[in-house]
């Protein structure tokens, strides 16, 4: 299931904050989000420059790796989602996982990020990934345990311009009508009960 | 417990992509591709650097679990983003190694050294030329899978559904 090739986006006024402790994978990280357009980007080697990013800036989207010394990423959007300034508690967060840990399995389920991706992927999922945040319209979700978009999924199809994997998928953006509305009378005969003659 | 609070949040980015002009995901995706490609030699590059230490960490065999765990990471995390599938899939295997090791607190040298030799012939290998490596890949993964560490000691087991 990819994204329609024709489908436009505009990232170039996006402000998108990236976040590895990695130098190399941070600028690898940079460059593909060049490509995709994004103008304003913001590298960040630790959760900790992140967070004071986030206390200055406007952030659009945040795309955080999930393995870092001192804070990693599931405890960084903990934090954001609970602790983070107003403004940015509830921006977008696209996790990149490599190696899942059996200590942070319950951790990057209830940190709260929209989208968890993980390595390898080719660019193409990554902006996919982009796209379904833009379009994502899940509300958010405030409790004792979990702060973060709602999880309660219920299948409404795949987003428009997205080719479903079930053969009866179907997207709940219907589209123009194919065929010319219908005239009244003919509403009518559909409404009005009619005795049939036998 | 309190109740949940349900609410909607205004969203940015949406606004942002949906602003007149911008690049059709097909564009973006060859520019980004492009990118891509350029920094290929300075990141295998790394990746090489990175497996250079874990050889030294084998050698000296003193090394905690916790540094084969996070030089493992560090091989994936740029793998990954070039969607180098048997070169991430030989890093994840040791990822899975090292931390089952210091779960447990056991350590085995000679399968960690097994996987490093493994990754760096990937390394090596060019794209083109790695089909014949899949079978060795799979070869790690059995090693992980079949591991059973007690009480520090390496021996066969079933192996597990993961």
């Amino acid at each position: 299931m990819s994204l329609h090739p024709d489908i436009r986006m505009n990232l170039a006024r996006s402000n998108v904050l990236l976040i590895d402790d990695n130098p190399q994978a941070l600028e690898v990280l940079a460059s593909i989000f060049r490509g995709f357009g994004v103008l304003r980007q913001i590298k960040c080697g630790s959760a900790a420059e992140a967070q004071t990013i986030l206390r200055s800036r406007e952030i659009d989207l945040i795309v955080c790796d999930t393995v870092m010394p001192d804070m990693d990423g599931y405890d960084f959007v903990r934090w954001l989602r609970r602790e983070g300034p107003e403004e940015a508690r509830f921006s977008p967060v696209i996790m990149l996982t490599g190696h899942a840990a059996r200590t942070t399995v319950e951790s990057s389920r209830d940190c709260g990020a929209n989208f968890i991706v993980s390595k390898p992927f080719t660019p193409e999922v990554l902006l996919q990934r982009i796209y379904w945040v833009a379009k994502d319209e899940r509300a958010m979700v405030r409790s004792d345990t979990y702060v973060g978009p709602d999880r309660r999924f219920r299948n409404i199809g795949p987003p428009l311009g997205v080719k479903g994997r079930r053969k009866d998928d179907l997207s709940t953006h219907v589209g123009m009508a194919k065929d010319p509305n219908m005239d009244q009378d003919e509403i009518d005969m559909l409404l009005k009960p009619q005795r049939a003659a036998l | 417990m309190s109740e949940a609070e349900v609410f909607k949040v205004r969203n940015r980015l949406a606004q942002h992509v949906a602003e007149p002009g911008g690049m059709t995901a097909g564009m973006a995706n060859s520019r980004a591709g492009r990118e891509l490609a350029a920094q290929h030699g300075r990141s295998y590059e790394a990746i090489g650097e990175t497996l250079e230490t874990l050889e030294w960490l084998c050698d000296s065999r003193d090394a905690p679990m916790d540094s084969v765990y996070d030089l493992s990471t560090q091989v994936l995390d740029i793998a990954g983003l070039f969607d180098d599938k048997q070169l991430c899939r030989a890093a994840y295997s040791l990822c899975e190694l090292a931390d089952k090791l210091r779960t447990r607190e056991g350590e085995d040298w000679a399968s960690i050294k097994l996987h490093v030799n493994g990754m760096r012939l990937i390394w090596n290998t060019d794209e083109a030329g790695r089909e014949h490596l899949d079978a060795m890949v799979e070869g790690l993964w059995a090693l992980t899978d079949r591991l059973r560490v007690d009480s520090g000691e390496a021996e066969g087991e079933t192996p597990a559904a993961e």
